[in-house]
């Protein structure tokens, strides 16, 4: 094969040249490669092995306990308390910073005046460190010193602790909303890639705002729309900053402290780690979140081949 | 699209569609795009506001005394303004020696994330070798990867290995590179044309060489965005100090955090604002020095 080969083609499959370039890539490639091994795929295993037993991280023995953990962590209604959480979070928060950025970007796609500083504006809270945004809100919210109840003392009504009971929700979702600006960027650049050619002929067509907009602007932003829902909710179901820092106490105590109604999922799996020292049952946690993520994110393309539309096959450009 | 794409793009979109109250129509219709603009900027301004007024509350309550932080009353501004409460801020805690902390992680892992998700991203796109199709889909998998899945494993397995308390984590997650970061490169270093390396080739040059000398210079604006993005999200970062580090080691988000109560362990809210507003100051510095190539290519990162 390789004779016949040759004579047509001088660079063949096996040459020192092909040989030394694939030597290349994995040489090239090794930091990230070896990197992925140790740091992602190892702890994964690892954590896989401690979701077997019933080690507390801090004693030398353990005993070996199978599925148990998985079973216990599905049959504790504390849990299934935390997961739905953390759905209901999501749910919320994913359509909201989809359909909020996407409206955000159309708007400001547009000549207005300021353009520029509404975008700024809008984008900057996305910059900013996770901590400073939770302890901005923090301010806001405050029970004795924060705007909102001092405008709530203005038409005369009492005091609310923002910080505690069902409350404490609305200030997480302040916080997590406020990152809108993230996705208005994205959607922009997406706006920007929408054909004109095909905008001005769907208008020639006798197509009108909505119709230009359903037919020929989402169709094609729809990739970019399906890549944020996705990441973002990965996002927000593994958040975990926030809500830790709403809580009252700092320090090691925190995640004890967190108020219930923010006790999402991974604050349960931290809560269960490190301050009641169970690390085969919160290794389980981890392990069936990490599924129930992958889940969530096959779910997500498979709903969306029909919905989402590519105008270059994103599969095609894997093996360039 | 392209990077001079997306830098051409921040003008106005070409198409009239998109830009009421730019186009001359009939009177009746520019009646409408008027009234439509009138309303755009007053949504504008809300949500401007919306969003705006916590970066104010903040300012305000970090010129406030006790005294008025607590009167009771929503003073707009507080009078007299208490910059002292700055001072302070900088001194209950050991505000410089954390700031510095934070610095040095962020830099080194900064440096070593930019260049080894340069090198990673480099292979990906002009190098072969068997695999590579299922390398990176992998790399892609771990894009969608929740990592906190996988930080407090690796935080039990670097306990173990006695790399806790120090700095080498963030120097190892440096060597690795960002999946995302290795992406975005790759994606802009397999859009140069192949002209580029062939007369190196040709000349003898190794793949290093053409990556040292040709494709690394010519990716600067992506080398000032990868760099800017991993040393922002590390001085951002709170969960992987707060596990990895001490109280006396630890960076200035996780200090910041839980440093400003009083004696009797109450939150000092002034000077939490007054201390945040220092912590987010280099970042907003950051952000307006290289705002439009650092949105443009965050934008960009592309998804296609």
């Amino acid at each position: 094969m390789a004779s016949t080969l040759s004579v047509a083609r001088p660079v063949r499959r096996g040459s020192p040249l092909t040989k030394r370039r694939s030597r290349a890539f994995y040489l090239f490639i090794s930091p990230w490669l070896i990197g992925t091994v140790l740091l992602t795929i190892f702890p994964l295993a690892y954590a896989l092995g401690v979701s077997l037993t019933d080690w507390d991280g801090v004693s030398p023995g353990f005993r070996w306990v199978g599925a148990q953990n998985y079973l216990d962590v599905l049959g504790d209604p504390e849990t299934w308390a935390s997961m739905s959480r953390s759905a209901v979070l999501a749910v919320v928060v994913v359509p909201l910073t989809v359909a909020g950025s996407l409206g955000l970007a159309i708007l400001l796609n547009q000549k207005v005046r300021l353009r520029s500083f509404w975008r700024t504006m809008i984008y900057l809270p996305a910059v900013f460190p996770p901590v400073a945004s939770a302890l901005s809100w923090k301010l806001v919210f405050d029970r004795d010193s924060g705007a909102i109840n001092a405008v709530r003392a203005w038409f005369g009504q009492d005091a609310v602790n923002w910080m505690t009971g069902q409350q404490v929700f609305v200030v997480l979702l302040a916080v997590m909303l406020w990152g809108i600006g993230a996705g208005m960027i994205i959607n922009l650049a997406a706006l920007q890639d929408v054909s004109p050619e095909l905008l001005e002929a769907a208008t020639l067509d006798g197509a009108g705002p909505w119709r230009r907009f359903t037919a020929v602007t989402l169709p094609t932003i729809s990739p970019v729309l399906l890549f944020q829902t996705v990441t973002s909710t990965i996002g927000v179901l593994q958040t975990f900053v926030p809500a830790l820092l709403l809580s009252p106490t700092t320090g090691a105590a925190a995640v004890t402290a967190v108020p219930e109604a923010n006790r999402i999922f991974m604050i349960d799996v931290y809560a269960q780690y490190f301050a009641y020292s169970r690390y085969g049952y919160a290794s389980a946690m981890l392990w069936l979140f990490f599924l129930a993520i992958l889940v969530v994110t096959v779910l997500f393309f498979r709903a969306s081949r029909k919905t989402v539309f590519y105008s270059v096959d994103p599969s095609s450009d894997g093996g360039k | 699209m392209t990077l001079k794409e997306l830098q051409s793009s921040k003008r106005a979109h070409p198409y009239p569609v998109q830009s009421p109250g730019h186009e001359r129509g009939t009177r009746s219709r520019s009646g409408i795009r008027r009234r439509s603009t009138i309303l755009v900027t007053a949504v504008l301004v809300f949500i401007t506001a919306l969003v705006a007024f916590p970066m104010y509350w903040v300012l305000a309550t970090a010129f406030k005394s006790p005294e008025q932080l607590y009167s009771g009353i929503a003073v707009l501004w507080p009078l007299p303004s208490h910059i002292e409460n700055f001072v302070e801020a900088l001194t209950r805690i050991p505000f410089l020696p954390y700031m510095l902390n934070s610095l040095f992680l962020a830099t080194v892992n900064g440096v070593l994330t930019t260049l080894s998700s340069a090198l990673v991203g480099y292979g990906f796109a002009r190098l072969r070798g068997p695999g590579k199709g299922i390398f990176f889909g992998v790399l892609i998998a771990m894009m969608m990867m929740p990592g906190i899945v996988t930080l407090i494993p690796t935080y039990l397995l670097f306990s173990q290995v006695g790399l806790v308390g120090n700095y080498w984590p963030w120097v190892i997650w440096g060597l690795v590179g960002s999946p995302y970061l290795i992406f975005l490169y790759r994606q802009f270093f397999a859009g140069l044309p192949k002209e580029l390396e062939e007369a190196a080739i040709l000349d003898g040059c190794g793949q290093f060489r053409i990556f040292t000398r040709i494709f690394l210079p010519i990716s600067k604006p992506i080398v000032v965005t990868a760099f800017v993005m991993s040393f922002l999200a590390v001085w951002g970062d709170f969960i992987a100090p707060n596990l990895l580090l001490d109280q006396s080691n630890t960076t200035l988000a996780v200090a910041l955090s839980s440093g400003y109560v009083n004696e009797r362990g109450f939150p000092l809210n002034n000077l939490i604002a007054a201390g945040s507003i220092l912590y987010v100051i280099p970042v907003v510095l950051v952000f307006f020095f290289v705002q439009q190539r650092y949105t443009q290519s965050f934008s960009s990162a592309g998804i296609k």
